[in-house]
């Protein structure tokens, strides 16, 4: 028996060694391998982002009082506004909302100052709905801007330390809420989307270098080639795969010190757990890729196939969106992706510190997702090989 | 002409590929987006374990935005942050009751602290605006309750706000109370936008992917070659090529518009007519860029790896889920160059706002004149190698 394992593993390791020697041949590969990284650290480092910026905004400002001026001049404060245009009637703001060319219409109205002397002034927001984050972002700062405009700066400090609190520029009504963003201070979408980069890159680099590689094979006639060799398709199989999970922890490894080096996003906690969890989410991945190859006839097919899990795998699993989110139904789809589970993993490991224990839920649900591919690539392959 | 519409149909697998993954792109993407936050895990660390600590507890429990957990100690807390296993953790300090007290007869306010998980950048965004707006309302209905039950009246008692959006503007606090409304889309759903976008989408990545990987596919098999030999000019055989794949992509959008409509209930609020026109005319730019990536690929694994280099970029910096305007100034120059660009700016305009064709015009003019540009580079690129 000792023998016959002796042999298996060899077989592995000489398929293996033929592999990667193709690999390091193979120039549009590299390419990919460390193009592909590179572009997607500096699209999701520097381009893409949630928090709203140069927000064009009108005004109409029926009031004229130096307290309106004033809440005009406190929300461009906040930093996500350009300087406000303003308009000279209802109608133009409408206008101008309708043609896409401002995104709020702030209206202060007349009685605005009359308001202002019983006390409750008000004014009206109207944003552009069509993008519902930046809408809600934007309806949300003006609105805590106003809520916290001293209308009369001298009949607030009534208690002391009131005046540091208004610099802190955390208040509600009635309570207090002294608040924190842990992990992230600033709310940053980069540390967001770079946490979980390496989760993106290795999907892609998984999913189509081995259901492509392993097409063309076929339709080459490699494949049949290796199969009339003393070597079983497990043995070939494996074999072929040993270099993609080195390639994988190469790419993992890049990714994490230009994410590091560049923008300052370095794992807080165990390295061991990152490569340990890294592991199954690999295999799990490649699994899907050699069971993708086993569905498709030919490398256009695999490439529809591939695309077909990938996408779904990047906008369902929470790498992009939160999938907290996400209606009941679709979030538990989302959960058979290997990317959810590698990506929850990840932001305990990168952005929160965690270690071992945080990750062992994922790692498990991983190695199970593998199990997985490994009983339906058996499933296929079992009537080719009889 | 007639044997290419019979080889594109002849296949059931494209036929289906053709028809299916552009659908499922719809549904994924159609429900990701979401602006609010619900049965978010919310840990609490109530050292007060009051009357009143516990009605605000209860209270942000009520819209099922939050889900509260207690946990004894504040270690136990962070911890629950630390391993993901909640969002948000709000420590009630022990002095809250008497706080709340003195806060009515002139004291300061009671303070609670809140930590975010800042790890999930956008649901703690969504999260903060609710959660001061729950606890804004909650500490009205407090106030107002201890100010009764110690005869004195805490200013008129504040209006519980509608929504999250509304913060609440408390009792005998100044403070200007904006209104807000949200045009084309009053409860800020992600549908439309992310609807209207994914046809952006598809049309500039599967589009072209398909296109350039069935077109290798041919040459590879040698088909090219024998209709070059044929006295068909290579104008007729690039047109006999693409156009059932053009009219298969047309009939996509349609397909697309009705499942949008009748599945996730998105309708387009302008003219069908004008978006499906639209969206025909675009289906060329993605057939010329094809086309183009083909021509320049011996395999199609190559012509994969081009495509997926090109298109991230091109679909992620064209404003398909994160808004241009936050992105760079250059990056947003750059933008411009990408015809996604200006057709998901169109089919935005046309699907949320209900724009016609005139406000659209440079918009349009732009597309025309990228169309022009790429169709006239695939065909010399056609002729170059016939």
């Amino acid at each position: 028996l000792s023998s016959v394992r002796h042999s298996f593993w060899s077989n592995v390791a000489a398929v293996a060694y033929k592999e990667a020697t193709i690999m390091r041949h193979d120039r549009a590969l590299i390419a990919v391998i460390f193009l592909q990284p590179l572009m997607m650290i500096l699209l999701f480092g520097l381009a893409l982002s949630n928090k709203p910026r140069n927000v064009p905004w009108v005004v109409l400002d029926e009031s004229r009082t130096a307290t309106s001026r004033r809440l005009v001049e406190e929300i461009y404060l906040t930093g996500y506004f350009l300087p406000h245009q303003p308009v000279a009637s209802y109608d133009e703001g409408r206008g101008r909302l309708a043609r896409g060319a401002a995104l709020a219409f702030l209206v202060i109205p007349q009685q605005f100052d009359r308001e202002l002397q019983r006390g409750r002034p008000r004014v009206q927001l109207l944003v552009d709905g069509s993008d519902p984050l930046s809408a809600a972002r934007v309806s949300g700062s003006i609105a805590q801007v106003a809520a916290e405009l001293e209308l009369r700066p001298e009949a607030q400090s009534h208690w002391p330390g009131a005046s540091l609190r208004e610099k802190s520029g955390i208040r509600t009504t009635g309570i207090d809420i002294r608040q924190r963003f842990w992990f992230n201070h600033t709310l940053l979408d980069r540390n967001f989307f770079l946490t979980a980069l390496a989760g993106m890159l290795l999907t892609n680099m998984c999913l189509s270098v081995t259901s492509l590689g392993l097409v063309a094979e076929r339709e080459t006639g490699t494949y049949e080639q290796m199969l009339s060799l003393p070597t079983t398709p497990l043995e070939i199989v494996l074999g072929k795969l040993v270099p993609y999970v080195a390639l994988s922890y190469l790419v993992l490894a890049f990714t994490t010190l230009a994410a590091g080096v560049f923008f300052g996003v370095w794992p807080r906690g165990s390295y061991l757990a990152l490569v340990v969890v890294t592991l199954p989410f690999v295999l799990a991945s490649l699994g899907i890729g050699v069971f993708v190859s086993t569905l498709a006839r030919t490398s256009a097919q695999a490439v529809f196939i591939t695309v077909f899990f990938i996408l779904p795998s990047f906008v369902l699993s929470g790498v992009l969106f939160p999938y907290q989110l996400m209606p009941p139904g679709v979030r538990e789809i989302g959960g058979l992706f290997p990317l959810r589970w590698y990506q929850i993993a990840l932001r305990r490991i990168v952005a929160r510190g965690g270690g071992l224990g945080d990750v062992a839920f994922p790692a498990m649900a991983l190695v199970g997702l593998f199990a997985l591919m490994l009983t339906l690539i058996r499933w296929r392959m079992r009537p080719r090989l009889g | 002409m007639r044997r290419e519409v019979q080889a594109t149909f002849r296949d059931p697998f494209t036929v289906t590929t053709l028809i299916a993954v552009p659908l499922a792109a719809l549904l994924v993407f159609g429900f990701v987006l979401a602006t609010d936050v619900k049965h978010m895990a919310l840990g609490v660390h109530d050292q007060s374990d009051s009357s009143a600590s516990r009605r605000l507890i209860a209270d942000l429990a009520a819209q099922e935005a939050f889900r509260p957990t207690r946990y004894a100690t504040r270690e136990a807390l962070d911890r629950g942050l630390v391993s993901g296993e909640i969002g948000v953790a709000l420590v009630i300090p022990p002095d809250f009751d008497r706080a709340l007290h003195d806060f009515v007869i002139g004291g300061p306010p009671p303070e609670i602290q809140v930590i975010y998980d800042g790890g999930e950048a956008v649901l703690a965004g969504n999260a903060e605006g609710f959660l001061r707006g729950l606890v804004a309302a909650s500490s009205a209905s407090l106030i107002a309750e201890e100010g009764a039950s110690s005869r004195r009246t805490a200013g008129a008692g504040g209006e519980a706000p509608s929504g999250s959006m509304a913060p609440a503007s408390g009792p005998g606090r100044p403070g200007v109370e904006v209104v807000m409304r949200a045009l084309f889309n009053p409860r800020l759903e992600g549908k439309p936008f992310m609807v209207s976008g994914t046809f952006g989408f598809v049309l500039s990545f599967l589009t072209v992917l398909l296109t350039a990987v069935s077109i290798v596919n041919e040459k590879l098999t040698g088909t090219f070659e024998q209709l070059q030999v044929t006295p068909a000019t290579s104008v007729e055989i690039l047109l006999g090529k693409i156009l059932p794949l053009g009219g298969v992509f047309a009939l996509d959008v349609v397909l697309m518009v009705l499942v949008a409509g009748f599945v996730l209930g998105v309708w387009p609020s302008g003219s069908v007519f004008f978006f499906v026109a639209v969206s025909s005319f675009y289906v060329l730019i993605s057939l010329a860029l094809g086309l183009i990536i083909s021509a320049t690929s011996a395999t199609a694994a190559e012509a994969v790896q081009k495509t997926v280099l090109l298109s991230i970029p091109l679909v992620q910096l064209s404003g398909f889920a994160f808004p241009i305007r936050n992105m760079p100034t250059i990056v947003r120059w750059a933008s411009e160059v990408f015809p996604a660009t200006h057709y998901i700016r169109v089919s935005r305009a046309i699907y949320i706002r209900g724009e016609g064709p005139i406000p659209l015009l440079p918009e349009l003019a732009m597309l025309v004149f990228f169309g022009v540009i790429l169709m006239a580079y695939a065909l010399r690129s056609i002729e170059a190698r016939a």
